[in-house]
């Protein structure tokens, strides 16, 4: 930060939510950048961030700027550059700042409030000072994941989120290339950290976290990896067709025709008294003569070719390693366990299609939800010291679209009824544009990366819990690692740089030693 | 007596027949005893290849702040100031003055701006004396303040108003010339012209055939008559390669014109008005007085005027612009 006594300009317009200031033409003012105006009369330091920046010159001659660049271009033309000075280009040019006001320190420095007021006429703006952004500490929560940023400098104020905000939902939104790998793994640290207060399930469709997670300090203790494929220093996901539901199928099946869900149903009708959950799947998959199980069986009431689809599906479910008919083997149990203890949890579904994805997702995010509502009904006091635990979702559009919304779902349901219960979601997506807008709307805090596309980026400022209107363009500017965190604690979007995970990593203090257990003393017990 | 027919068709005819070719006497409409005898042929400038160690300019500003018709109030003003290396050392909007001009105020006004002057006691004051009062003033200070190789641009011709004292002038002029300073007046739009037809434009295009249309170049015209007039030769000068507009120069007496022009050219520059001298810009913005002023010196006055007891109405019923009332009316 530069030193609050360079002015960087002073403040002459609009009105109490926005704010315009001249500054030199050589001021490198960046958008996103934050700026204090002083009020000298009332003592407060008012906060503004930069939403766009533009030419400014003191003559009235209409066309006098483009006047000027024509005959600078001519010289260069003629290849007499300098030819034309502009003289006094400082005091005739100038840049003009539009900003968006966030709110004033209090004179005491100690309380940051929403802006109802004006500050004075042609305050002085300055770089903020370190005082200025304290306040922003108290909001930051116990897990941070990066640093302030104003403009593209950082400044050392933490950022982050409450882990209890994990419950109230959270949506990672970026386009491929931002970083939302770099800040999951970030955000898995300090799940970790926070050393069993909070425990996350992280469904990994592409096996990309495993190897880097684990070299986390703390992944010993708090880290626990389920793989699809064999791989070292994991556990081998398995888990049992009986465990599963056949809403859970529906889920994980939701972009099938309608003819499909409807051979579903029949099929259903066909095993469910005979098998639990979905484990009919496994003598369905089996069946030799589909033809005559159609004719027979299920009374002609599915088109052979549906069924010959559904059919390659289930052979290819039952024949996943992941999936088993032997509810013994399965590993749901310790996974509950494991986020029962505060563990963050990471599901490897590499070799996963996104299909059986979703449906080890919702199977285990169900039993999730359901055990720590069982936990809930049965003992408040118990389920108070349980941690709060997240389900981090990528693509999640796939479930949490309108056309998904239904009754079998469980992430609406999550989103809907899971804060009270302490189980969240959070949703990694590239397409918010996908997401049921209502289902958004329980989303408390947003991670915005950086977002191409319009409709994106207007469907997440009718969501956010913080005003996004003036920063379209700075959401299309962000660079990779850059975010913008907007949520219920924080009293705007703070502007962020995320923690490269080499860095976080680098940095991350291992985990206290466990304490050595006294030996009993004997003598004393004797005495 | 009925009025004769004056369309526009008649208009169009006779100045066609004006601005179609250059030829016929030269003369200046402003100053009818300006002596031409310049050759009048557009010649190559060249720069000086370093500028004057100063450049002043001076320019004066006037606003009508109220105006009864029988009374008007004005503020008038000079704006000065001084580059040195392109870098402005002196900005000075110069002092606000305030008259009040009109039936019974001569007396009064006539000892404010004489200064030791020795105007007559018949010398009628208006705008046009209060305005080149100040910027005399302006240029007089200058004068004294300006070092010897300096350059003083004034922002018009040399010629001042018929009202002050041509020795006190021609005087200042002589002593600049002496020191060594250049004093050089600028007129943007000038009643020059030639068979009735603005000479300037004229030359302008004479020099586009002749040097070229991207040619700095300057044409001697002619010079004051010293017998009535502050001694000044008169040029006409296109300053730079990229100039919009061609302008008169006067030169004090006692310079090389094509020196003094080569100076002017090295400050005519500006990549937002190439072609004029930049300080005169800034000379002009600060003398410059602005709608706001004019209001400010109105409440100033109008608070005073209330002190001592003058209604509201009073004032209103004196200064209101019934001009502009009765064009809201309709």
């Amino acid at each position: 930060m530069t030193s609050s006594t360079h002015t960087r300009g002073r403040l002459y317009g609009k009105n109490v939510l926005e704010g315009t200031f001249r500054a030199a033409p050589d001021d490198d003012l960046f958008l996103g950048e934050l700026l204090v105006a002083i009020d000298e009369a009332t003592g407060r330091r008012y906060l503004f961030r930069v939403v766009d920046v533009t030419y400014g010159h003191e003559h009235r001659e209409p066309g006098w700027a483009e006047r000027v660049a024509g005959t600078l271009l001519g010289d260069d033309v003629r290849d007499t550059p300098g030819a034309h000075p502009l003289y006094e280009q400082e005091r005739r040019t100038y840049r003009v700042a539009d900003c968006r006001c966030l709110g004033y320190l209090t004179p005491d420095g100690q309380v940051f409030r929403k802006p109802k007021s004006l500050p004075t006429q042609f305050s002085r703006v300055v770089s903020p000072e370190a005082a200025d952004l304290a306040f922003l500490e108290r909001s930051m929560g116990d897990m941070h994941v990066g640093v302030l940023r104003t403009g593209e400098t950082t400044v050392n104020v933490p950022v982050g989120i409450s882990g209890d905000a994990l419950a109230k939902h959270i949506g990672v939104f970026a386009t491929t290339g931002m970083g939302k790998s770099n800040l999951m793994m970030v955000l898995a640290a300090a799940a970790m950290q926070a050393n069993g207060r909070y425990g996350l399930l992280i469904i990994d469709p592409h096996g990309e976290y495993r190897t880097e997670l684990a070299r986390h300090p703390w992944a010993e203790r708090r880290l626990r990896t389920y793989s699809s494929v064999k791989a070292p220093g994991t556990s081998a996901l398995r888990v049992s067709l009986g465990e599963m539901t056949s809403d859970d199928l529906r889920t994980a099946t939701g972009d099938t025709s309608r003819a499909q869900t409807e051979a579903l149903f029949e099929l259903e009708r066909f095993y469910a008294s005979q098998y639990p959950g979905i484990s009919w799947l496994l003598p369905f998959s089996q069946l030799d003569d589909l033809v005559g199980f159609r004719d027979v069986d299920l009374g002609r009431s599915v088109a052979l070719s549906t069924l010959q689809v559904l059919h390659r599906r289930a052979r290819r479910i039952c024949n996943l390693d992941a999936i088993s008919a032997d509810g013994d083997v399965s590993v749901a149990s310790a996974i509950e366990r494991d986020l029962r203890e505060g563990k963050v949890v990471l599901i490897d579904a590499s070799g996963l299609d996104s299909t059986e994805e979703l449906l080890v997702a919702s199977f285990l995010t169900r039993r999730v939800l359901e055990a720590w509502q069982q936990a809930f009904l049965d003992d408040r006091d118990a389920h108070a010291g349980m941690p709060t635990v997240a389900v981090v979702l990528e693509e999640a559009q796939r479930v949490l679209s309108k056309a998904a919304d239904a009754d079998v779902n469980v992430f609406p349901r999550v989103a809907r009824e899971g804060r009270k219960f302490k189980v969240g979601l959070v949703a990694v997506t590239q397409q918010p544009k996908l997401v049921d807008p209502e289902l958004l709307s329980q989303f408390n805090t947003f991670f915005i990366l950086g977002l191409a596309d319009e409709r994106d980026r207007n469907i997440l400022k009718g969501s956010a819990k913080q005003d996004l209107s003036s920063l379209n363009t700075e959401i299309q500017t962000l660079m990779p690692g850059e975010c913008l965190l907007a949520g219920v604690d924080t009293p705007f979007a703070v502007p962020a740089t995320i923690h490269l995970w080499r860095d976080a990593l680098r940095a991350a203090v291992p985990p206290p030693e466990p304490r050595p257990v006294a030996a009993a003393n004997v003598a004393a017990m004797l005495d | 007596m009925p009025l004769g027919a004056a369309p526009l068709d008649d208009v169009a005819d006779r100045l066609a027949a004006i601005l179609a070719g250059p030829s016929g006497v030269v003369a200046d409409g402003d100053d009818g005893d300006l002596i031409i005898d310049g050759d009048l042929t557009p010649r190559l400038l060249t720069p000086a290849a370093t500028p004057a160690s100063e450049v002043w300019a001076i320019d004066g500003g006037q606003a009508l702040v109220r105006d009864a018709r029988c009374l008007q109030v004005y503020v008038v003003r000079a704006g000065r100031c001084c580059f040195v290396d392109r870098v402005a050392t002196v900005e000075d909007e110069g002092e606000l003055r305030a008259h009040l001009v009109g039936t019974g105020q001569r007396g009064i006004e006539l000892a404010r701006v004489d200064g030791g002057l020795h105007l007559p006691a018949n010398t009628a004051v208006d705008i046009n004396l209060l305005r080149e009062r100040v910027e005399w003033d302006g240029i007089e200070r200058t004068l004294g303040e300006a070092s010897p190789g300096a350059l003083v641009l004034v922002d018009g011709d040399l010629r001042p108003d018929p009202r002050l004292p041509l020795a006190w002038v021609t005087e200042l002029l002589a002593d600049a010339t002496d020191r060594g300073i250049t004093v050089v007046g600028v007129t943007k739009h000038t009643s020059l012209s030639r068979g009735g037809a603005p000479l300037i434009g004229q030359l302008e295009r004479e020099a586009d055939v002749s040097l070229g249309a991207r040619s700095r170049w300057w044409a001697p015209i002619g010079h004051s008559d010293a017998r009535s007039q502050v001694p000044f030769t008169v040029v006409a000068a296109r300053l730079d390669p990229d100039a919009a507009y061609s302008f008169r120069l006067d030169i004090a007496i006692g310079v090389d014109p094509e020196v003094a022009i080569a100076q002017v050219a090295c400050v005519s520059d500006d990549a937002a008005f190439p072609g004029y001298p930049y300080p005169l810009t800034v000379a002009d913005r600060l003398a410059a007085c602005p709608p706001w002023l004019r209001e400010e010196a109105w409440m100033t006055l109008e608070e005073q005027l209330r002190m001592a007891g003058i209604p509201g109405d009073v004032l209103h019923r004196a200064f209101d612009d019934r001009h502009r009332s009765m064009e809201r009316a309709s």
